[in-house]
């Protein structure tokens, strides 16, 4: 035992030396503002966390010396690894943690009641505080929308493939303003989900494309963070759409359009406040007439015809003439068969999120699709 | 005869880590003669031969064989210039015949016509008077037949140089005799053949010259007709050591431990033992000789409450002790030092010192939860001084200890709880002579006492000596129970292979 | 041609060089990958220490690391000092979680917390214990293989707890994500300086289980039993009952963990709460060379290097790869230089055989 202690005892005294005689690199002190970045998956994941860092990019690319930024990569979605990665964000400097998943949610509620002086930007959740916590989200159903419309005017066989993570309301919402979109332009199209339960995870999620497109699937979308629902796509020479950030350069046979994040405006606002001293947390839901979410420029793969078509909905949408959910002379129905917008009515956030009331909650998919 | 010389190996050494196991031996061994490589445990015998067969290489000194200087690296060097090793654990595939085991490894054997083969092993068999079936499949036969299949596989790579080590260990006296005349035969047809071996009587019997090893050096080199045995005792234990067992006879014997009509099947389903019947009384020592795996342990087992009987009754003290457990059994008085092959393992906990050893006994009869050292620490220092245990301390790992000592811990202990029945198997395994003696007094001293002592032993000799009675085993039954007053080791070498005597009866006269 | 064999015994100062000389040659060896990489390595190295070590805050952060590594690593220590290898820590850990939460989400949230932590620690005791007693049974009755049995367990346990936090325990208040409830306030174990009492349990557990293995009988028992089956049964131990009491200890210890770090950290049962400890602390526990007092030590020495690698990746924006690279690098020189404390490798001449005449 003595033997181990002994060792040990060296292996402290060969760290302290590490320790001293790299003294002379102690982090300069400047008047820059840290922000930390949470990301659930590697920065260059190419798809949702790739799609953050692009934000945060944009963030340090318009502040330039003015803005430091800090990540930590591939944060599991627990309490642990979030409060210790933002703690160590803390430690660092930052005064700004941005914590990009939802699964983050509770850790850094707590955290933001511990540390007051920090203030936590969270996206896609539903908790926030007065002072220290907000939250941010965007319009994401309009892109959705329209790329429903490209997928419905596409398809031969009418049928729909959509690869999700997890059955939970934001991708809920995102399977029913696919279909609908696409049940706009063809009433005859019908939407089948396969939920990977799993955010990012390559080879199930081809997997499941696959699955689908054996199913008789010619165009699949997507809500997980790899292409490879894409890929599966090119090689049954199906079409694919994305999701989170432009991909064409993957599948670039299948790829049609993706619904993109473009958080850097965000970011850049957020900061601008805060720098400003006005900064107060509020929920924040970007549209596409904010350009915080966009449909990705299509591609030779969309016919002229699903174009036009995009651009004069599109149009509608920012001026916000449209509403992704509403209902014309007959009510939408959920696939239970149960009215989900009545005849002649839209739907407002907080009805689709179902944030003041928890029981219109949009936990159910709407009638042409069906998931398992 | 004796002008060629065979093997001569000139000051060698070889150590390993901080072990001298040689240190500048020499050994001459002559075409035609058998030598005997004599020593304790731990002489260095074996380390030698390994060389000699090319398992080890020496560190430095010359090895020339047929007068040519070798250096073998691998075992296969030593092969091919007629050296062939005899293990004491047989190399033989059971499943296979003794043909098959003897062209096994031979480069094209597998080509090999039979006839042709069967041809030759009859060859090697008659020129060196062998008996051997060459179809017969080698878990057909019995261990002499197997040590005899080992000969012939290294005669059959023509090997001129034998080296057997330890060959008598696992044989019956009848086929001891037989062993002896096969090293004859090849003695006489100009073979040289070494000999491994403890025991002092073989080598009287078979050897023509003798090489004593101690402590890793050779000490002298002598022809067997101009010896003693207690020269060369004193030869190998380095001073005069008194042999001598006092067999006392006590009085007032009473029965302590009745076994009737006992079995035990074990996990092959086999009888391990059956029908045994017989009585220990106290202030005896009841032998018990047996070839190993005769049932020796089983019956070890079974009276300690570690194996459960399928059959019969054990009295103790006049109450039925069958379906008590170890624990009660130890309670009762009945104590048993088992020696394993490798010393550890049964009785002790290699790894721990003498004090936790002997708490390993004591520990359960303390009251509460905590361990408790006191009694125990005393006990160890106790024993260490009345044994003459060699110990730095009472703190040192047993596993450190020397093989005597080890057993003294153990014996120490099992006499120390003052039992009423002492089973002792195997208690002298690989001791020195002197160290035998000194357990063999301790054992008279317990029998004087009157404690009963089952003692299982290997030596027929030591058997014949120690004990008041010898029970032998065959096969899990019992073929005898005699006086060894009134009968010679060769009767009972020939009720361990399952004759019967016309004296056998000397149990029902005792008692 | 090499040749390995057994070693014998090794002398003291020469088993303390090897030790040293492992560590000293993990980081030169990692050192190099470093600098081949682009970083600093001087600098790399000073940053996970400072990292682990360098201020209130990071200490806490260790130790919080370190809490579940130890206690674990007790548990697993308790099996292995039998020589039962339990690989199931992990699964023992998830089901502990699982019985506090079961305890956390079903009691009412106005019991006293000390009633609530302490219902949820007994109940996290027991699941953890039945989960290792059923291999432990096994191998008592049937003689089964120990460590493929508790590994599968783990699967068993984690499926489980999956298919709760996907299913029939999903919170209905989070959306249709797959996420438990949280624990109400009473069923969160309160801070002491800042860091939750577990440290304190911890600490005591260290003590309690060094006195139970070297002071008490059964401890005794467990340590015989390790040493030599043989032995033990020869000394009228009940084997069976030693095993399984054995692995009852040492699955509640890991069932203890999952209390802790359900109430404390997560304050939620998740299919993720075991985060690898039941493996790690297998690890930890081989270091300490099945020794309480030094498992202490190895832990925090190992959560500092976790926690030093969590901050070289914010500090020198690395990638997270890079320190789990230079933690694979240090585990694989001190983990090695274990071999070569129990074995020797040399050369073997392999020179042709030469046969000389005598001249």
């Amino acid at each position: 035992m003595k033997r181990i202690l002994a060792v040990l005892m060296v292996l402290v005294l060969v760290m302290g030396a590490f320790a001293g005689c790299g003294g002379a690199t102690e982090e300069e002190e400047t008047d820059a503002l840290t922000v930390g970045f949470i990301y659930v998956g590697p920065a260059s994941d190419g798809g949702f966390s790739e799609a953050q860092d692009n934000g945060r990019q944009a963030l340090e690319d318009h502040f330039k010396e003015k803005v430091k930024t800090l990540k930590v990569e591939s944060v599991a979605e627990e309490s642990q690894a979030v409060k210790n990665a933002a703690i160590n964000l803390m430690d660092q400097g930052a005064t700004v943690i941005v914590a990009t998943s939802f699964g983050f949610m509770n850790p850094i509620e707590e955290l933001a009641k511990e540390y007051t002086d920090i203030k936590f930007l969270h996206f896609s959740g539903n908790k926030m505080n007065d002072t220290n916590f907000g939250n941010y989200f965007g319009a994401m159903e309009q892109p959705r929308y329209l790329s429903g419309i490209i997928a419905g005017m596409t398809t031969k066989s009418n049928k729909l493939g959509y690869v999700a993570a997890f059955p939970y309301t934001e991708l809920i919402i995102g399977i029913n303003a696919f279909t609908l979109g696409a049940q706009s332009v063809n009433p005859d199209v019908e939407v089948k989900v396969i939920y990977t339960q799993n955010w990012h995870d390559p080879a199930q999620e081809k997997a499941a494309a696959e699955a689908l497109l054996d199913q008789g699937c010619d165009v699949i979308a997507q809500h997980c963070d790899t292409a490879g629902p894409q890929i599966a796509a090119e090689t049954a020479n199906a079409f694919a759409i994305g999701y989170n950030m432009d991909s064409s350069s993957a599948a670039p046979g299948a790829y049609l359009t993706a619904p993109v994040w473009n958080h850097g405006a965000y970011y850049i606002e957020q900061i601008q406040k805060i720098m400003d001293g006005t900064w107060a947390p509020e929920s924040y839901y970007g549209t596409m007439a904010d350009g915080y979410v966009q449909l990705a420029p299509m591609t030779e793969n969309v016919s002229a015809e699903a174009k036009a078509k995009v651009e004069e909905v599109q149009a509608k949408i920012e001026s916000g003439e449209f509403n992704v959910f509403s209902a014309g002379d007959k009510d939408v129905l959920y696939n239970d068969g149960s009215v989900m917008i009545p005849a002649g009515t839209s739907l407002d956030r907080d009805a689709i999120w179902g944030i003041s009331n928890p029981d219109s909650a949009m936990v159910t998919l709407v009638k042409g699709a069906t998931g398992q | 005869m004796k002008q060629e010389i065979a093997i001569q190996m000139r000051d060698i050494s070889k150590t390993f880590g901080d072990v001298k196991a040689n240190e500048d031996v020499n050994l001459t061994v002559y075409e035609g003669e058998v030598h005997a490589l004599l020593g304790e445990n731990g002489a260095g015998k074996s380390t030698l031969m390994n060389m000699l067969s090319g398992i080890y290489t020496p560190d430095s000194g010359s090895i020339s064989i047929h007068g040519k200087q070798v250096h073998f690296t691998s075992p296969k060097d030593s092969i091919a210039l007629g050296i062939g090793m005899i293990h004491q654990h047989f190399k033989l595939v059971e499943v296979l015949s003794a043909k098959e085991n003897i062209i096994l490894g031979e480069k094209g054997g597998f080509f090999t016509k039979g006839k042709e083969l069967s041809k030759k092993i009859r060859q090697i068999s008659d020129h060196y008077g062998l008996d051997i079936d060459p179809e017969k499949k080698v878990y057909e036969m019995s261990v002499g037949e197997k040590q005899t299949l080992e000969i012939i596989k290294v005669l059959y790579r023509g090997a001129k140089i034998l080296i057997m080590d330890e060959p008598t260990a696992v044989l019956t006296p009848q086929e001891i005799k037989r062993l002896f005349q096969i090293i004859r035969n090849m003695r006489d047809k100009g073979c040289a053949v070494v000999i491994i071996t403890h025991k002092l009587n073989e080598v009287m019997e078979i050897s023509d010259r003798i090489t004593v090893l101690r402590k890793g050096k050779s000490v002298e080199t002598v022809e067997t007709s101009k010896v003693e045995v207690p020269n060369l005792i004193e030869m190998m234990v380095g001073k005069k050591v008194s042999l001598s067992i006092e067999k006392k006879n006590i009085e007032n014997k009473r029965v302590l431990l009745e076994v009737d009509n006992l079995r035990v099947i074990n996990q092959e389903k086999k009888n391990a033992l059956d029908e045994v019947t017989f009585s220990l009384y106290s202030g005896e020592i009841l032998g018990v000789a047996g070839v190993a795996g005769s049932g020796q342990k089983e019956l070890c087992e079974t009276l300690a409450g570690l194996v459960k009987s399928d059959k019969g009754r054990i009295f103790f003290e006049g109450d039925n002790i069958v379906g008590k457990t170890p624990r009660d059994i130890i309670q009762l008085g009945i104590r048993m030092g088992f020696i394993p092959e490798d010393r550890l393992g049964m009785g002790l906990v290699g790894t721990m010192d003498i004090v936790h050893n002997i708490i390993l006994k004591d520990y359960q009869t303390q009251p509460g939860f905590f361990l408790k050292r006191e009694d125990s620490t005393a006990k160890a220092n106790e024993i260490v001084e009345r044994l003459d245990i060699q110990t730095p301390s009472i703190y040192t790992e047993v596993k450190k200890l020397s093989g005597g000592n080890i057993q003294k811990v153990l014996l120490g202990r099992e006499i120390d709880s003052e039992p009423k029945v002492l089973i002792t198997a195997y208690a002298v395994r690989g001791l020195d002579i002197g160290a035998s003696y000194k357990i063999y007094d301790l054992l008279n001293e317990q029998k004087e006492k009157g404690v009963g002592v089952l003692f299982i032993g290997e030596d027929l000799d030591v058997l014949m000596e120690l004990c008041d009675r010898v029970m032998v085993l065959c096969n899990g039954k019992i073929t005898g129970i005699v006086n060894t007053d009134e009968v010679t080791k060769e009767e009972v070498g020939l009720l361990m292979t399952g004759g019967s005597l016309e004296k056998e009866a000397a149990h029902v006269k005792s008692k | 041609m090499l040749k390995v064999n057994k070693r014998a015994e090794l002398p003291k100062d020469r088993e303390a060089i090897i030790r040293v000389g492992a560590i000293l040659c993990s980081i030169v060896c990692a050192g190099i990958v470093l600098a081949v990489m682009g970083f600093n390595p001087i600098q790399v190295f000073r940053e996970i220490i400072l990292g682990a070590f360098g201020t209130q805050m990071r200490i806490q952060q260790t130790v919080v690391k370190a809490i579940p590594l130890v206690v674990t690593s007790l548990g697993i220590l308790v099996a292995f000092k039998m020589k039962f290898w339990n690989i199931g820590g992990e699964g023992q850990i998830m089901m502990g979680a699982f019985g506090a939460a079961l305890v956390a989400l079903n009691l009412p949230s106005t019991l006293p917390m000390p009633v609530m932590l302490l219902c949820m620690a007994i109940v996290a005791i027991v699941f953890g214990g039945i989960w290792a007693f059923i291999p432990a049974y096994f191998k008592a009755k049937f003689n089964t293989n120990e460590t493929i049995f508790t590994l599968m367990m783990n699967y068993i346990a984690i499926k489980w707890v999956t298919y709760l936090q996907f299913g029939p325990w999903k919170d209905p208040a989070s959306q249709g994500f797959p996420r438990i409830a949280t624990f109400s306030d009473n069923a969160v174990m309160p801070k002491l300086f800042g860091i939750h009492i577990g440290w304190i349990i911890a600490l005591a557990l260290v003590a309690i289980i060094y006195v139970f293995i070297n002071h008490t009988k059964k401890g005794y028992e467990i340590t015989v039993v390790g040493e030599s089956l043989e032995t033990a049964r020869y000394a009228g131990m009940n084997i069976n009952s030693i095993i399984i009491t054995a692995m009852l200890i040492s699955g509640g210890l890991c069932g203890l963990t999952g209390m802790i770090q359900a109430s404390a950290i997560e304050k939620t049962l998740t299919a993720n709460i075991s985060n690898n400890y039941g493996f790690t602390a297998i690890i930890t526990t081989w270091l300490s060379r099945l020794s309480a007092p030094i498992i202490l030590v190895v832990c925090i020495v190992f959560a500092g290097l976790l926690q030093g690698g969590a901050y070289l990746q914010i500090a020198m924006q690395v990638p997270a790869s890079v320190a789990d690279m230079i933690q694979g690098i240090i585990l694989f020189f001190v983990l090695g230089s274990e071999f070569f404390l129990q074995y020797k490798v040399s050369f073997a001449k392999s020179e042709k055989t030469t046969i000389k005449e005598v001249a």
